[in-house]
């Protein structure tokens, strides 16, 4: 290696500490984007995965409304159409114990050619395959599942079982174990069982969930839709895949934008550090420039060791990432399972592509920051260089200019919110412009700011005390970046923090208005009949009730959320209308003339009152009018409020799967629930629960879709808090001359180590001060464009004063705790080797 | 004028100043000079004279305000920062009174460090960098970093470091200032005679009357011009 380039890197072993925090930075920078990153794709592969595995080799699906396909239309079809290329399948979800199980329930006969796992009688049904598949023809409740599953339950082949649906119990038996590596992770918590014991289950004799199809003729579909009755609609498998699929996209962008703010602070941190070692190597950069090293070579020099840095930092971060991906994917998945679909991932899938995207976004981080102290090494004059002051007096200049830059940069963030429409990854791209620029004017406030500081604290505490607030302002050009990357991590526990007590306050909020109903009745996965709810509404004490009927409707090829409501006089307050005057839409809602709509759904589809949904019935497609939005806080595309009447008027479905009850004044509760267990007896295990009870748990599913946003922004401060400590250290060491001289003077070690914890001190609260302006900006973002554009969702900013108290703490006793070692260091050097050393 | 009859260095109505605040201060003005090639010229002056700023400038470091430095018949002045850099590099050896070497590398990579960035083939530069720690009498330290060397050996390894590529002119700032008396004649002596050896130009800032009693001619700096002390009547050398 050239003597230039040994002398170079040379200078960072012989800093370790300094190399080892540059380190950790973009390590943790780029461990929590890997992390994200793979336990977003974990989720989505696990779910596409299973999707694949479940399809099989369909090309298309057959559906129809909530009730499904009548069971007519598949026999129509093999005998009068002579279609072979057919099956049926009967879907939905059991438990057993405390497992929710999937069930996937299957015609064998015609299941040869559609999904691996069924070609019994071979290796991949461990046992005698012949014997399971007879079992699972002859033998009622038969099952198959994976040996994950059967682990799981503590079940052997041959085994009973109890199974619940829908709060009945079944006897279930496991007819053979499933060994197929190649996709037992995609069947885990799958029972595979013939569609007759399907149909018992989720009690839909006559109807099956969907008919898959392989159609390998180009105009297949089109006559098979052509043979198809009303109401029955052909769909390509893949298509439906990707609208379940779409669901999560809006949340997974948010995480990866939160991992992306880590990256960011991990970026001022890399300039910090790559900014001290050159601020630290003027006297050397000076020397090397006369010796005759251009521009360029100093320019590359500098840059060649932000690469190795980037490299190293990127290498331990993908490890670490790797590791904080398992973490994180049971958090997300967790989140996917409250919020949107069923998903088992256990492992994280190890992408070359997120591994690599980290690694690159590390290693360009890294560059991009070192590039301007390599920049500004390049710069300077071989003279001047041999000159700390010339430095200092630069950056007194170049932060106006700076703080102009960054005006630019917000209008032009500004802008963008402006023009950019719904577009998620525009508001997401603003919001960072907005955080770098806010970022750029913060060195010029500080320096403003730090002049009357200095002069109160002179005043308490002497010439110590104004040396080191005067100390933030002189080093400028090292403090000022510790400072923005504290400033823009706490921000970010400001901004969340806010935009998460705003969002609290609205759904706890609008809960406590829409859930006005006394007792809540259903079951555990499922719907309950007809006939039990007619039985519970009998029950003596009960005033009122409300049902809702939570449906998917298919029709042109996108899934619609139907919610058919009945609702009881005092549920129609429950349900805020933003456009309309309620006395204008119920009457019409209730009739079947129209429908009313959730505001995510508004958003995400931009229709509005007098708009139509196109909705496929059993008599066809048929549009509804918008009579009004409501307010919702859906995390799904919205959803489509219908009267019951018309549901049921054009849809084959008459389950219910909650009753909102309504209590007589003077109704003994305890007893109203006792009459209606006792109704519900030997008909449906029902879950009841009160109005409160109801509340708090769904408080809880909020609170825990919000511990990864936690999770990621408390990676962020410890990435800040690496910054300072590595600030507070380089500054110390750049002082040691100044420091020993100090001591020499008389200074006590007690009063040396005050004074450098005075200036920690002093540059957490200016972060902490910096940051109350830029967290409340970033939760207006976030919650007037960033919750909007992904979830359609709307709410007022709610700024609680303790929580930006909290954050100018935060951030000051962050940087009193990265303070702490180098105060410590600063007491104890010896002054006779300080000034030796110099 | 053939190359050999030019002289090294050559000043014509040079002119720095500085601007502190708001106030501009004039160090050199109008400044005409001639150094011959070979001749060590000791430049003398009192602090903040200009001393420093004469070897900037002669060195392409810093650029006049006004006039035009000339060094091997070739004009600084007009030169990119890119061209004078490399220009530096081939044709200039520096002597710092801080000695200035790079505290990562032993004292035979300080010396490489110079030959590298010449393009000095790597078996040419072992032979000159053995072949000057001799002539230095610091064989036996080739593979010591600096921290661990004396003042005076520290600016012997400068030495070799600003004679290694074989520079026609040796700009020194102060090359004793940071050593006891015993120790700078010894560097001294070892300096001019390498740079006798050698043929080159050497200009040397010094407080030094003794030091500069022994170079060819002694010029000081004052009042923004130069001034020839070997001269008969003292005259100045600036205009």
């Amino acid at each position: 290696m050239p003597a230039l380039y040994r002398a170079s890197l040379g200078y960072l072993f012989r800093h370790p500490w300094q190399l080892g925090l540059a380190l950790l930075g973009i390590c943790i920078g780029v461990a929590v984007m890997v992390a994200v990153d793979l336990a977003n794709a974990s989720s989505e592969r696990a779910f596409l995965l299973s999707m694949e595995t479940l399809n099989g080799r369909t090309t298309h699906q057959i559906v129809a409304g909530p009730a499904g396909v009548e069971e007519s239309v598949y026999a129509d079809l093999r005998t009068r159409a002579g279609l072979t290329n057919i099956a049926p399948v009967v879907t939905g979800e059991v438990s057993s114990g405390s497992v929710a199980l999937g069930v996937l329930g299957v015609d064998l006969f015609a299941e040869q050619g559609f999904r691996a796992y069924s070609t019994v009688g071979s290796a991949s049904v461990q046992g005698d395959g012949l014997s399971a598949v007879r079992d699972l023809l002859t033998v009622q409740g038969a099952v198959l599942m994976t040996g994950a599953t059967a682990a799981t339950l503590g079940l052997q082949a041959g085994d009973s079982f109890e199974l619940i649906s829908a709060g009945r119990s079944f006897d279930a038996r496991v007819a053979g174990i499933i060994s197929n590596p190649s996709n037992e992770e995609q069947l885990r918590d799958l029972l595979i069982t013939d569609i007759a014991n399907a149909q018992t289950w989720f009690d839909t004799h006559g109807y099956l969930t969907r008919i898959d199809v392989r159609i390998d003729a180009p105009d297949g579909a089109a006559r098979l839709q052509a043979e198809l009755p009303a109401g029955v609609e052909l769909l390509t498998a893949e298509s439906r895949t990707q609208t379940s699929r779409e669901l999560t996209t809006a949340f997974m962008t948010n995480l990866s934008a939160m991992s992306l703010l880590a990256m960011l602070v991990g970026v001022f941190l890399i300039y910090n550090s790559v900014g001290f070692a050159v601020v630290q190597r003027r006297g050397l950069i000076g020397v090397l420039r006369a010796l005759g090293v251009t521009r360029e070579q100093t320019f590359k020099l500098i840059m060649i060791e932000g690469a190795v840095l980037g490299v190293a930092g990127a290498a331990l971060g993908v490890g670490a990432g790797i590791w904080l991906g398992e973490k994180l994917l049971v958090l997300v998945s967790q989140s996917i399972n409250d919020l949107y679909y069923r998903v088992s991932v256990t492992d994280v899938a190890v992408s070359g592509f997120s591994i690599g995207k980290g690694a690159l976004a590390g290693l360009g981080a890294t560059l991009v920051a070192a590039a301007v102290p390599a920049w500004e090494a390049a710069g300077f004059q071989p003279s001047l260089a041999l000159r700390r002051s010339a430095l200092e007096s630069r950056t007194g200049r170049v932060a106006p200019i700076l703080m102009l830059v960054g005006g630019a940069v917000m209008a032009v963030s500004v802008l963008l919110l402006l023009v950019s429409g719904t577009s998620l990854v525009a508001g997401l791209t603003a919001l960072f412009l907005l955080i770098f620029g806010f970022s750029l004017c913060i060195p010029v406030v500080v320096r403003a700011i730090s002049v009357p500081l200095a002069r109160v604290a002179a005043r308490i505490t002497g010439t110590p005390g104004r040396m080191a607030v005067d100390g933030i302002r002189a080093s400028l050009s090292r403090t000022g970046v510790a400072i923005v990357a504290l400033a823009v991590a706490v921000s970010a526990t400001i901004g969340v923090s806010v935009m998460v007590d705003s969002f609290r306050l609205a759904v706890s909020e609008w809960l406590g208005n829409t859930l006005r109903s006394d007792l809540y009745v259903g079951v555990e996965s499922g719907s309950l009949d007809a006939g039990l709810v007619r039985d519970i509404a009998a029950v003596n004490g009960i005033a009122e009730y409300s049902t809702s009927r939570r449906a998917w409707i298919e029709s042109e090829g996108v899934r619609t959320r139907v919610i058919a409501l009945s609702m009881a006089s005092e549920s129609y307050a429950g349900t805020e209308l933003v456009d309309a005057e309620p006395g204008a839409v119920w009457p019409s809602f209730d009739a079947g003339d129209g429908v009313v709509v959730s505001e995510p759904y508004a958003y995400r589809n931009q229709v509005t009152n007098g708009d139509v949904v196109r909705l496929r019935t059993n008599e066809g497609l048929r549009e509804w009018p918008i009579l009004g939005v409501y307010r919702s806080y859906d995390a799904n595309q919205g959803a489509v409020l219908i009267g019951r009447a018309a549901y049921d008027r054009f849809w084959s479905d008459d389950k219910v799967d909650s009753l909102g009850i309504y209590l007589t004044d003077g109704a003994d509760a305890e007893q109203v629930m006792a009459d209606i267990r006792a109704a519900a007896e030997g008909q449906q295990a029902i879950r009841m629960s009160s109005n409160r009870a109801l509340r708090d748990l769904s408080l809880r599913i909020f609170d825990r879709t919000f511990v990864i946003t936690d999770v990621l922004y408390w990676l962020a401060v410890g990435v800040a808090i690496i910054g300072i400590l590595g600030a507070m250290l380089a500054l110390q060491l750049e002082k040691a001359r100044e420091l020993a001289v100090l001591r020499a003077l008389g200074m006590t070690p007690g009063q040396l180590g005050g004074m450098v914890t005075l200036q920690t001190s002093v540059i957490g609260f200016l972060s902490g001060l910096a940051a109350i302006p830029l967290g409340i900006v970033m939760a207006w973002v976030l919650i007037e464009v960033i919750n909007r554009r992904a979830f359609g969702w709307s709410m007022a900013l709610h700024v609680e004063p303790r929580i930006l108290v909290s954050g100018v703490l935060l951030a000051t006793v962050s940087a009193l705790a990265a303070g702490a070692y180098p105060a410590w260091r600063a007491a104890v050097s010896s002054p006779a080797a300080a000034m030796r050393e110099e | 004028m053939t190359k050999q009859q030019m002289p090294a260095v050559r000043l014509r109505g040079v002119s720095r100043s500085f601007i502190e605040g708001s106030v501009e201060h004039s160090v050199l003005s109008n400044v005409d000079a001639e150094f011959r090639a070979g001749e060590i010229v000791a430049i003398r002056g009192r602090s903040g004279s200009g001393k420093s700023t004469l070897l900037n400038l002669v060195s392409g470091i810093d650029t006049p305000d006004a006039g035009s430095v000339e060094v091997n018949g070739e004009n600084l002045t007009g030169m990119s920062e890119k061209r004078r850099t490399l220009f530096r590099r081939e044709n200039i050896g520096f002597v710092y009174q801080a000695f200035n070497l790079v505290p990562t590398l032993t004292v035979a990579d300080n010396i490489r460090l110079v030959l590298e960035l010449n393009d000095v083939p790597s078996a040419e530069a072992d032979a000159a960098i053995d072949d000057l720690l001799t002539r230095v009498g610091l064989a036996d330290r080739a593979g010591s970093y600096p921290d661990v060397l004396s003042g005076g050996e520290q600016q012997r390894v400068a030495i070799a470091r600003a004679l290694a590529h074989g520079p026609s002119i040796i700009l020194a700032d102060e090359p004793t200032g940071n050593l006891d008396d015993r120790t700078a004649a010894t560097v001294l002596e070892l300096l001019t005679s390498l740079v006798r050896a050698r043929g080159s130009t050497m200009l040397m800032a010094t407080h030094s009357e003794s030091i500069a009693a022994s170079c060819d001619r002694r010029i000081e700096v004052r009042d923004g011009g130069l001034h020839d002390q070997d001269s008969a009547a003292g005259t100045t050398t600036s205009t």
